[in-house]
């Protein structure tokens, strides 16, 4: 096989890996004393008022504990490997918070991805050092976030589920999951 | 969650002590959901009703409803559903028509449904019925946020239907446990507690032990 076969046939697997990828997660709360002393040590050190609730995640990226929590009227859900090294904190926010210009920036991007969408749920994802993380925690920030969007969308003719990363500059999707709809049979008949 | 059971439970059985007559039976029924294209699903059910206690303990079979509805996604969350049922009862045969809409909330570790319907009904030498009905649907994870396959819900509804012919008010409470089997499949049981008449001074109880099986292929 040529070289420009082989390359064409990666590229092909690599475009539909990006865009046809199903989200996979399974969770459950856990209890603290089944958590990693290190991620343990992670939010002690940020001193958070209210009750943290912990979750054992099963995804693509393998196993992962990830801490739920509000601290200063924001969501915050921090996630960390299974040794407790912490890997990303996700802060929730609105659409109409984040600056203007990247607010269009990400409208283009998307605008070229979907025919139509709606923005479900918007988080701000930052990954750096933990001494970073933790001031992102603590509303003192020098990291620039990427944006998880929850979103429906539509490619053809009927609306569906997404998950996407947009990088910092609202120009790039870095990631995208496609989620299948919930059965909601029992919440109707 | 365990506490909203509990309170729902207390007072389903107090509302029954509260009341004169009432029948308590067990309503077995099987959903089963077909995808046709992209937004739309053709969903039929079986549902029978055995009487077990009535003034006296019994075991009777009392009716079958065979029903057979088209719902059509609007949106992510959103649907209609247009329908028929018809419902044999000894030797009567009952039909009805029915429409309802659906729309779904879902929040972290909660989902909220909300139907609004019409329905009329037709049976031969008995003049239409025309009913209307709203129902609120709470269904919450009891393992994490959202519930994954081999993992149990609570799910409890209020729902209110009125019979315009007649002007009855009748109001429901059900509280269900819910086991997710597969990815296709849920199986819920749990207790249905309709009291009915309400406007008038006499009320109906009517408890049901409820078992569903919601399968989709």
């Amino acid at each position: 096989m040529k070289f420009t076969q082989i390359f064409t046939i990666l590229i092909f697997f690599t475009v539909n890996s990006i865009t046809g990828q199903y989200k996979f997660e399974k969770e459950r709360r856990v209890k603290p004393h089944e958590v990693p002393s290190e991620a343990i040590d992670f939010v002690s050190k940020v001193k958070f008022k209210k009750k943290i609730k912990w979750y054992l995640e099963e995804s693509q990226d393998g196993k992962t504990f990830e801490a739920k929590v509000y601290f200063k009227k924001r969501k915050h859900s921090i996630e960390f490997n299974h040794l407790g090294s912490v890997l990303d904190v996700e802060i929730e926010t609105k659409f109409s918070k984040i600056e203007k210009e990247t607010q269009n920036k990400i409208n283009s991007t998307l605008e070229k991805r979907f025919r139509k969408f709606k923005i479900r749920k918007i988080q701000l994802q930052y990954k750096g050092k933990e001494e970073d993380l933790m001031n992102c925690i603590k509303k003192e920030c020098s990291l620039k976030p990427n944006y998880e969007i929850v979103l429906k969308g539509k490619t053809d003719s009927s609306y569906k589920l997404y998950e996407l990363l947009v990088d910092y500059a609202g120009e790039r999707i870095l990631k995208e999951l496609k989620f299948s709809q919930d059965n909601f049979d029992n919440l109707q008949f | 969650m365990r506490k909203i059971l509990i309170i729902s439970l207390f007072l389903v059985s107090v509302s029954v002590k509260a009341q004169s007559a009432l029948s308590f039976g067990w309503l077995p029924k099987v959903n089963l959901s077909k995808k046709v294209s992209s937004s739309i699903k053709w969903v039929n059910s079986v549902e029978a009703r055995e009487d077990l206690y009535n003034n006296t303990f019994m075991f009777s079979h009392n009716l079958v409803d065979v029903s057979s509805i088209i719902s059509i996604n609007t949106n992510v969350y959103q649907s209609f559903n247009f329908g028929y049922i018809v419902r044999f009862k000894g030797d009567e045969v009952v039909h009805r028509l029915l429409q309802h809409f659906n729309v779904v909330q879902n929040y972290d570790g909660l989902k909220i449904g909300h139907r609004l319907g019409m329905e009329q009904f037709f049976q031969n030498a008995v003049r239409p019925q025309y009913r209307t009905r709203y129902r609120a649907t709470f269904e919450k994870a009891l393992t994490g946020l959202k519930v994954d396959v081999k993992e149990w819900y609570l799910k409890i509804s209020n729902e209110y239907l009125y019979q315009f012919n007649k002007n009855d008010l009748e109001a429901r409470i059900s509280p269900y446990l819910g086991y997710k089997l597969g990815k296709r499949d849920k199986i819920e049981i749990g207790l249905d507690y309709r009291l009915g008449s309400l406007l008038e001074f006499e009320k109906k109880n009517n408890l049901w032990f409820r078992t569903t099986w919601y399968i989709s292929i």
